[in-house]
């Protein structure tokens, strides 16, 4: 294998053709993330559909997870990261002083590798975004939301009538789906999922899996996977990234079964990674 | 097709509580700030304020005499021998000394007030300076000693207010001794009469207002004896202003009382002390404290007030007049104070230093260090490397976790019951001090220690096993000494903390009054000492004002000793860490 | 010193020749080939230097600490003989004398006159009026009665004892024979005192409170004792360094495993420094409990009262003479004295320490941080005297001033607030520590979800860290309280004396730790229930704050697993 650090001025991303079955939901232009003295990411800049799946693939450190936290400035919260570049979402841009990143985050939901509910019940789990943000007024309203968010999680059938347990009493993809209702409470337009799967066990994985799928009717979701074949089963469209830079991006049949730069082509192949 | 809410509404529900949300984050760390400013405010003051109270301490007027020794004094037996030498009368020596500086000094309390200007240990060191030399016997010298506490707080300026106005109207002086008639032709005392009367107005004032509230009190009261006792005291205080009132109306002379600012009148090189002042303010009787050169007209004159009442410092007017003198003439020095670093507690506070408090505290350490260290990293070393995972390893463990939220005292009581009662160990001795507080070292010394050893990588270890050497030689030969900085940079915080520690201390009886610093030696373990908070301690109850600067100096040095203990310790992590 | 330094420095030598003799051995039994022993040659050394200093200095340690008893028993029990004929011809002069037959025969009759009255009174009955000399008297009064008398005769007997001892003591004209007939006849105390001048004198450790013929026979009699003992002592050590050279030599081969052997006095020393600590908490505990235990009983076992009595007036029970008089010793004003510092300086200190560590963990820059930790620690060292002077001589005369301005006119320099607000600014960085690590242990993916979620940091702090942390924070409180309730300097400096039961900060107040500082602290006689009762006050500090550490430690060892 060729040592990547030693190829000169990396050749510019590969863009497939986009089918334009969906409008843009995010859109980013040269997105740049340094740590400290550490650049993390290269001008990244793609273009992804709403009411899809899209799937960051890439070897690890390779900085999909950064630029995933780009999108709903999580980034904010690392004393040491320094982002720049545009980040539009429904073309208005994000990182912008006039954009609340409190209002963002209810706009754009994220889902970590490790399932985090919060030390409280099932029912305060869900319900921690719209109380935080006021989208109930009434004790009924809220109980709706509740259960429809995990009716969509798929959670509901397992939780009914043990909404006051605490949330870290469930088991691991229970957690995970839990926290997927929590997101989808506050109704955002797009979810991020860091890894969703890779603390989970294959059945878990695959009942999340399935829910991703049902998901994708409504949001626009986004999903960084270590798993080509996770990337295969659940997504649309894929980006590749190495080394901090988006290699190719394009639909995922496309991508997996005719990769246009030779690192897709090797990572997907297992030649790396 | 979607379920989805529309957007925008929920934006706006959002919106809406943004600046109320936003408000309670600002709230929240508005707090968290003020927490740290607390904290950060708590220990400036806290600084400052023991620096502003230590500052007058480390100086001090020292009182330089022309000392004649005469043979009839110093040698009362004639034959030069020590013991004759040492019944001499020295203290005698130096009245002598004092009083011929003031040859019309003979009042016996003004006396009195001249030679309470030293303490009489003083003589011991005129004393020895004859013993070791007796040839300067019939010379005079220049013996140099301590002014006292009270004239030395006064001559800092932090006893009164004094003012020194120079006049030029003439004043005649009756007579140049005894009690004297100083008239003028101008008023020129009414400026004083009328301060006096304004404090005096002042305090009707006060004592009017007091009566009133305790009226007010009684109309208030709910039961009888409530109401009585306030309106027995509202007509205590109605009557004292009356009393006040008449004396501020009498159109009589003045007497100036302890209670009233101090007047004085210096004039050809003598002082007048001011008892009476006739109305007008033409017209002052006084009684003559240092002999004017003559009586009748003077042109130059000043007046000297000293504004705070005799009743509130401990320094009297006849006193100030010889200190004040004496520095006029160039006997007093203020210099750096030696005193407080090389003399032992004294119960006269300029004569008393941390001397023998340092000592003890050396001396104790010593001990804490010989007992705490190795006991604790031997602790640490068979708790992280050898012992078995077994019952006796968890008790131990849990034991010194407790141990170390033992309160301090209880360690204390330890000591005198084990050590002094039972084992019979001395009192008050650094030895029994040392074991204290090394017992109470201990846990912290365990922990820090472990934790030492817990960062040194497993792969040291394995390393070194791999290669044969057995387990004893892996830790002493290779964990150890990497583990060592930070033993030894928690072995000197626990040090430094026992350093500061009082209350266990005290349990054994290092809380003595101790005269004479221990040896600097082996004999000095078992010799009654007490140890630098110890001092603190014992002198912030100390009744002289003087004292107070002496705590809060004795404060700054042992604190001044922790920063060193804990410099030591940040230099030797530092130095030594290392990275892996 | 009774070991001299010499005896020391050859035994020290004599180690050190060991380990050389050791080693050379060593590399004579391997023949030159050091490859062939079982462990390295300075292993050897270690060995036989061991079997040459450690029992020497073990016989040293043991006369070290009992050779002066062994002498004073020696010095005394000849002191003891030699005064026998003496105590016998005393006894002699007391069974002859006149006066005391006729006096004890007087206390016979009385004694059993009292032993009447108090059957009397045991069967509630009245007495018959006995012949004369007695008028009609309940028989309680009766008894009392007797009492006096008794002691008054009793005492009459004693002085006559005390001339015929005296007699006795001026035919005898060894000075020795004296002494053990001094001493056969006095208290337990004053014998203790008597063998202390003797040893001031004999050796001068210290200086005799006084000086007679008797004590300095005792203290030439102490002297050979001391010589003989101390010589043989160190000829005995030197034996046995040197029988412990030899034997260790003897055993040395090129097959001996001398590592193993030193490596297990190792571990034996190290296993011995671990079990100190444990010694030292058997130690408080034992100490406390049998102090407590004599001051108990010496109040009758009313531990109730102790608990629960609100009276504390401990200084009555050292007047003399008062027989049954013990003084008062509720500490329930001390109890509630230490209550209310503690809520006072953990009202100071827990919030402030909270806010201190949420705000350096979750909102600081580093720059903030870097200057704010330090500062926290320094306002944990320094010591707690200076807070106590600070308390006493810039905060308490400043809130006088300022409750005098607002018309408070009780005002005092030494109160509960005073003392409680200082202990609060010594406990935040105390607080904050803890709290710091608590909070840096709750994962970063809780925050993560939080913020991910759209929470404000306040939000985040206040409804998912603090939730996540409060065992921990809980814990750390409990701590808080314990340091609390166990500080002493502040309090005996700035809270005042007076027992008084109020809930008043203003006023002063007192705590278990300045009533035990003050009862230890001064003239103190070991014996009287006034001394004991800082050892039961003691006691209770100890199981308060005891409590308070095993629930805690539990707390935040629970919650350190939950998140590791």
């Amino acid at each position: 294998m060729t040592d990547p650090q030693n190829t000169a001025a990396p050749a510019a991303t590969v863009y497939h053709d986009q089918p334009s079955a969906n409008p843009i939901k995010v859109e980013t232009r040269s997105v740049s993330v340094r740590y400290g003295d550490t650049q993390a990411l290269h001008d990244v800049s793609i273009r992804i559909p709403d009411r899809g799946v899209t799937a960051f693939i890439g070897p690890s450190g390779c900085g999909k997870s950064t630029f995933l936290r780009c999108i709903n400035r999580m980034n904010d919260t690392i004393d040491s990261a320094r982002v720049s570049g545009s980040v539009l979402i429904d073309g208005e841009e994000v990182n912008s002083r006039a954009v609340d990143p409190v209002v963002l985050r209810a706009r754009v939901g994220m889902v970590f590798q490790k399932p985090n509910p919060f030390p409280k019940s099932i029912y305060d789990n869900v319900a921690y975004g719209p109380r935080i943000h006021g989208l109930a007024t009434k004790r009924e309203d809220l109980d709706a939301i509740v259960e429809a968010s995990l009716r969509k999680a798929g959670l509901w059938a397992e939780v009914e009538g043990r909404l006051g347990m605490p949330g870290t009493a469930l088991s691991g993809g229970q957690q995970q789906r839990l926290v997927i209702a929590r997101a989808i409470a506050v109704n955002p337009e797009v979810i991020l999922m860091d890894e969703p799967c890779s603390a989970l066990d294959p059945i878990a994985t695959a009942r999340i899996e399935e829910l991703i799928d049902e998901l994708r009717e409504n949001y626009c979701l986004i999903i960084v996977t270590h798993s080509m074949a996770q990337a295969a089963r659940v997504s649309q469209m894929t980006a590749f990234f190495h080394l901090g830079h988006l290699v190719e991006y394009g639909p995922t049949e496309d991508m997996f079964t005719n990769p246009h730069d030779a690192r897709t082509q090797d990572y997907i192949t297992g030649r790396f990674g | 097709m979607t379920d989805r809410a529309p957007s925008s509404d929920i934006r706006k529900a959002i919106e809406t509580r943004l600046a109320r949300r936003h408000r309670a984050e600002r709230r929240f760390q508005f707090y968290g700030m003020a927490a740290i400013a607390l904290a950060v405010l708590f220990l400036v003051v806290l600084l400052s304020s023991i620096i502003v109270q230590a500052l007058p301490a480390f100086t001090q007027h020292t009182l330089t005499l022309p000392v004649r020794v005469e043979a009839e004094l110093a040698d009362p037996q004639d034959d030069r021998s020590e013991e004759s030498l040492r019944a001499g009368s020295y203290s005698r020596m130096l009245q002598v000394a004092l009083q011929d500086q003031f040859p019309s000094v003979t009042g016996r309390s003004e006396l009195r007030a001249l030679f309470g200007l030293y303490s009489s240990v003083n003589s011991a060191k005129l004393l020895n300076q004859v013993v070791e030399n007796p040839d300067i016997i019939g010379e005079t010298i220049e013996f140099s000693m301590p002014i006292s506490d009270d004239a030395d707080l006064y001559l800092k300026g932090l006893t009164t207010d004094e003012r020194f106005v120079d006049r030029n109207e003439p004043l005649t002086l009756s007579g140049a001794e005894g009690e004297v008639t100083l008239t003028a032709s101008d008023p020129v005392f009414s400026a004083f009469i009328e301060e006096v009367n304004d404090t005096l107005r002042a305090r009707i004032q006060t004592v009017s207002d007091r009566a009133a509230t305790a009226q007010a009190r009684a109309d208030r009261a709910e039961t009888e004896d409530a109401r009585q006792a306030a309106a027995a005291g509202a007509e205590r205080a109605r009557r004292e202003a009356d009393q006040l009132e008449e004396r501020l109306q009498a159109r009589e002379a003045l007497s100036l009382s302890p209670e009233m600012a101090s007047l004085l009148v210096r004039l050809g090189g003598g002082v007048v002390q001011i008892t009476q002042l006739e109305p007008g303010g033409r017209v002052a009787r006084g009684e003559v404290v240092i002999a004017p050169e003559r009586d009748g007209v003077y042109q130059d004159w000043t007046e000297w007030r000293i504004e705070t009442p005799a009743a509130g410092r401990r320094i009297g007017d006849v006193q100030i007049v010889f200190a004040r003198a004496l520095d006029d003439r160039g006997l007093v020095e203020n210099g750096l104070n030696l005193i407080l670093f090389t003399n032992a507690d004294s119960r006269e506070p300029e004569l008393a230093g941390v001397r023998g408090a340092l000592i003890g505290s050396v001396l104790t350490m010593i001990i804490t260090m010989l007992m705490a260290v190795p006991i604790g990293v031997g602790t640490a070393i068979y708790l992280e490397e050898f012992a078995p995972r077994n019952r006796l390893s968890e008790i131990i463990e849990v034991n010194i976790n407790n141990l170390a939220a033992v309160p301090s005292i209880v360690f204390g009581l330890l000591g005198l019951a084990v050590f002094i009662n039972t084992f019979g160990m001395p009192r008050s001795a650094p030895l029994v001090g040392g074991f204290v507080l090394a017992l109470m070292t201990l846990p912290t010394v365990i922990i820090s220690s472990r934790a030492a050893l817990k960062a040194v990588p497993p792969s040291i270890r394995e390393a070194a096993l791999g290669v044969g050497a057995s387990r004893m030689q892996a830790v002493f030969g290779h964990v150890l000494p990497m583990a060592m900085p930070g033993i030894l940079t928690g072995s000197i915080i626990g040090l430094a903390q026992a350093l500061g520690e009082t209350a266990p201390l005290l349990m054994i009886g290092m809380v003595a009054f101790i005269a004479d610093p221990p040896t600097m030696g082996v004999a000095g373990f078992t010799e009654p000492a007490t140890v630098m908070p110890v001092q603190i301690f014992l002198w912030s109850s100390g009744a002289e004002r003087a004292f107070e600067a002496k705590t809060a100096a004795a404060i700054l040095i042992l604190l001044a000793l922790m920063v060193l203990f804990n410099a030591a310790a940040i230099y030797l992590r530092s130095r030594f860490e290392r990275r892996w | 010193m009774q070991i001299s330094l010499f005896t020391v420095l050859i035994l020290m030598v004599l180690t050190a020749v060991g380990f050389l003799v050791g080693r050379r051995r060593a590399y004579a039994v391997s023949s030159g080939h050091a490859s062939r022993l079982h462990s390295l040659p300075s292993y050897y050394g270690y060995y036989i230097a061991l079997w040459t200093g450690v029992p020497a200095f073990i016989l040293l340690a043991i006369y070290g600490m009992f050779g002066n008893d062994a002498v004073n028993a020696l010095a005394g029990a000849q002191m003891h003989r030699a005064g026998e004929p003496v105590h016998a011809q005393f006894e002699q002069a007391l069974s002859d004398d006149e006066d005391i037959a006729r006096l004890e025969a007087e206390l016979a009759t009385l004694e059993n006159r009292r032993i009447y009255a108090r059957e009397a009174i045991e069967r509630d009955s009245e007495l018959v009026p006995a012949a004369g000399e007695y008028p009609a008297q309940s028989p309680a009064e009766r008894q009392q009665a007797l009492s006096s008398e008794i002691n008054r005769l009793a005492a009459e007997r004693e002085a006559r004892a005390e001339v015929l001892a005296g007699q006795v003591e001026a035919q005898t004209d060894d000075a020795l024979a004296r002494a053990g007939f001094v001493y056969s006849r006095l208290s337990d105390e004053r014998r203790e005192l008597m063998i202390n001048d003797a040893r001031a004198i004999a050796f001068g450790e210290g200086v005799a409170s006084r000086e007679t013929p008797e004590i300095n026979a005792l203290a030439s009699a102490m002297r050979p004792f001391h010589e003989v003992l101390r010589s043989s002592m160190a000829l005995a050590a030197l034996a046995l360094a040197i029988g412990g050279l030899a034997y260790a030599r003897s055993r040395i081969s090129s097959s001996f495993r001398a590592r193993n052997r030193v490596e297990g006095a190792i571990s034996v020393l190290l296993l011995l420094a671990s079990v100190i600590a444990i010694a030292t908490t058997i130690g408080i505990v034992l100490s406390l409990l049998f102090e407590s235990v004599r001051f108990f009983s010496a109040i009758n076992w009313r531990i109730d009262e102790f608990l629960l009595g609100t009276q504390w007036s401990p200084q009555i029970a050292i007047r003399e003479g008062q027989v049954g008089q013990t003084g008062a010793f509720g500490a329930v004003p001390l109890f509630a004295g230490t209550a209310l510092i503690t809520v006072i300086a953990m009202l100071v200190a827990v919030p402030v320490g909270l806010f201190a560590a949420i705000y350096l963990s979750e909102y600081a820059s580093t720059g903030v941080r870097g200057w704010a930790k330090p500062v926290l620690e320094i306002l944990a060292g320094i010591p707690t005297v200076v807070y106590g002077f600070f308390a006493l001589l810039t905060v308490g005369p400043l809130l006088r001033d300022a409750l005098l301005l607002l018309g408070y006119e009780n005002a005092v320099t030494q109160s509960a607030l005073a003392a409680g607000l200082v202990m609060g600014v010594m406990i935040i960085p105390f607080v904050s520590s803890l709290a710091d690590d608590v909070i840096n242990a709750v994962p970063q993916s809780l925050r993560d979800g939080a913020y991910a979620m759209g929470a404000t940091k306040s939000e985040t702090v206040r409804q998912v860290i603090f939730p996540a942390a409060l065992p921990g924070i809980v814990g750390a409180v409990l701590l808080a309280v314990s340091r609390a309730v166990g500080e002493t300097m502040i309090v005996v400096m700035a809270a005042g004396q007076g027992a008084n039961l109020t809930a008043n900060p203003l006023e002063s107040v007192t705590t278990i730790t300045v009533q035990i500082v003050m009862l230890l602290t001064g003239d103190q006689e070991f014996d009287s229930p006034k001394t004991l009762s800082a050892f039961a006050l003691g006691l209770v500090l100890f199981v308060l704050t005891l409590i308070l550490n095993v629930i805690a430690l539990r707390v935040v060892q629970r919650y350190r697993e939950k998140y590791d």
